[in-house]
């Protein structure tokens, strides 16, 4: 069985292609020239260079696409986010300014910076190779909190649409007391759509629970909210209505922020996995179900179930051993049987002695037999 | 079991009991062939009225019977979205797998969503007790199965 976070990778924060080559690159001893260029999800692009000269230093360059059209990088990334990024991983890396040409971020990895502990080791590969969640987050928590501040007024308004996966854009409205992320959800079958509006209904009725009094209140409805009035026809049409969560201050305290951030990024990717779980799951208790339909049947055939030789062969639990061998005969054995017996000569008990002793046949040659002549 | 399944199932299996008294009959239009006549309906006077048999508006199965073969088909309840869709993806399901019963129609006939069709040669084969308890205990599976699969839906999505 798959363990749960293999099954989830897609949602973890470091690349797990990246986490390969880091650890790979790090535990060689022979230093040689290494360049690999690798794309996710599309648009996110890593480049991984080694070279045998600098046997101590890895370079990765990464490049995402801008959360917002809004928020353009054309020139990189700003500074407070390279500083940010700089206080997060100052312990092995050394941001290279400017960054490789077509990239975002370009970091010299120092290798004999790593711990020698290999648990610790490998943990400082997964924070090295959550670079691009890194990015997103510091690039949302600064669009939420950084822009909002500059022209309160404006942010209530204007709802900022987010583009993490190409196709499937987002809005987040920032209020004075709270901030609202919402989720168009399309859908491309309509049995996708009955499975994740019962989802989202699930988790509205969850939301409202005591149990979940502190989580971020979830609310779906088949019509656009009020706050995208104004927003262009085709992001308003869906198929799955609007999912919409309300994120008060106590859910972005400290390192909240990072984990909310990365959840709301992550909600159109988590839906789509539910309902292909979902599918999977119906499809198992379907087939589960069919062969205890099956077996229902099988058991009416004459000479097919058990139940048939309880019935027709009351004789046989008595002891007759020859009824129990003809109900395991197929029908086809049974009625070369049948023939052989007609074939048979009848035989009488004891007709042999008492031919024996009565009537005593002279032994005599057959005419039709013959004798060889030597 | 709610009192008006069990009734509307004893009601099933009475009048599948009468019903199923098929024999061998050769078709009358082709020589050498040999068709269930309740599918062709070639001739009238092999065939016997129709009996509908309804449990509530939504609910509702039709026994066919003909000289030679019966054609049972069923129309399942869905009450909301959630249920209509596991219910039609578990009728195709079956449907799709109709080689496993062998008394079950690929299509189901207009207007239901299930369709049996016994010959006489099914009547040989098995044991026409056990085949009307299959066809009841079917219809009950059916109806709880789909039940079923909504609530562990919704019961996932309240985990999830």
């Amino acid at each position: 069985m798959p363990k749960e976070e293999e099954l989830m990778a897609c949602f973890n924060r470091a690349s797990p292609a990246l986490v390969e080559i880091l650890s790979r690159l790090i535990s060689v001893e022979r230093p040689t020239d290494v360049d690999h260029c690798l794309y996710e999800f599309g648009s996110v692009k890593y480049h991984i260079q080694a070279l045998a000269l600098e046997p101590h230093n890895i370079y990765l360059s990464v490049s995402t696409p801008p959360l917002s059209p809004e928020f353009l990088l054309s020139n990189g990334l700003p500074n407070y986010i390279l500083h940010d990024i700089k206080n997060m991983y100052s312990d092995v890396v050394e941001l290279i300014i400017p960054p490789k040409e077509g990239f975002l971020l370009t970091m010299k990895v120092d290798v004999t910076k790593f711990p020698n502990n290999k648990d610790d080791q490998m943990k400082a590969i997964t924070e090295i190779s959550s670079i691009q969640a890194a990015i997103l987050c510091l690039q949302l928590k600064d669009m939420l909190w950084n822009l909002g501040s500059q022209d309160k007024t404006n942010a209530i308004c204007k709802p900022i649409k987010l583009v993490y996966h190409p196709k499937e854009p987002f809005f987040v409205v920032r209020m004075t007391e709270k901030i609202t992320a919402i989720f168009p959800m399309r859908f491309k079958d309509n049995s996708d759509v009955v499975i994740a509006t019962s989802f989202f209904q699930e988790l509205m009725d969850v939301g409202y629970s005591s149990a979940c009094a502190k989580v971020p209140r979830c609310t779906w409805s088949p019509i656009p909210p009020q706050e995208l009035r104004g927003e262009l026809f085709h992001h308003l049409t869906t198929n799955g209505g609007f999912v919409s969560f309300d994120i008060f201050p106590q859910h972005v305290k400290g390192a909240k922020v990072d984990k909310t951030m990365w959840i709301l990024l992550n909600f159109y990717a988590y839906v789509k996995h539910y309902v292909k779980c979902t599918r999977a799951f119906i499809q198992r208790k379907m087939r589960q179900r069919l062969e205890s339909m099956a077996e229902v049947l099988q058991k009416a055939r004459i000479g097919g179930g058990e139940e048939d030789h309880k019935t027709l062969g009351i004789a046989s639990r008595k002891g007759c051993s020859c009824v129990k061998k003809v109900f395991r005969l197929s029908k086809s054995q049974i009625f070369r049987k049948k023939i052989q017996t007609i074939r048979w000569r009848i035989k009488v008990k004891r007709l042999y002695r008492f031919r024996q002793r009565w009537f005593k046949i002279l032994k005599f040659n057959s005419f039709r037999k013959y004798t060889k002549l030597d | 079991m709610a009192n008006s399944l069990r009734s509307y199932l004893a009601c099933i299996r009475n009048t599948l009991d009468a019903a199923m008294c098929l024999q061998n009959f050769p078709c009358q239009e082709v020589e050498r062939h040999n068709k269930p006549e309740v599918e062709l309906k070639t001739s009238p006077e092999l065939l016997l009225n129709p009996i509908l048999i309804c449990r509530n508006e939504a609910e509702k199965c039709l026994i066919e019977t003909s000289i030679n073969s019966v054609r049972v088909s069923i129309k399942v309840k869905r009450a909301d979205e959630l249920e209509k869709h596991t219910g039609k993806k578990f009728l195709r399901f079956l449907s799709m797998r109709a080689e496993a019963f062998q008394v079950l129609r690929r299509k189901a006939i207009q207007g239901y969503d299930l369709s049996f069709l016994i010959t006489n040669y099914h009547c040989e084969d098995m044991q026409k007790h056990k085949l009307i308890d299959f066809i009841v205990q079917f219809m009950r599976t059916l109806d709880k199965e789909i039940s079923e699969l909504k609530l562990s839906v919704n019961t996932r999505g309240r985990l999830g």
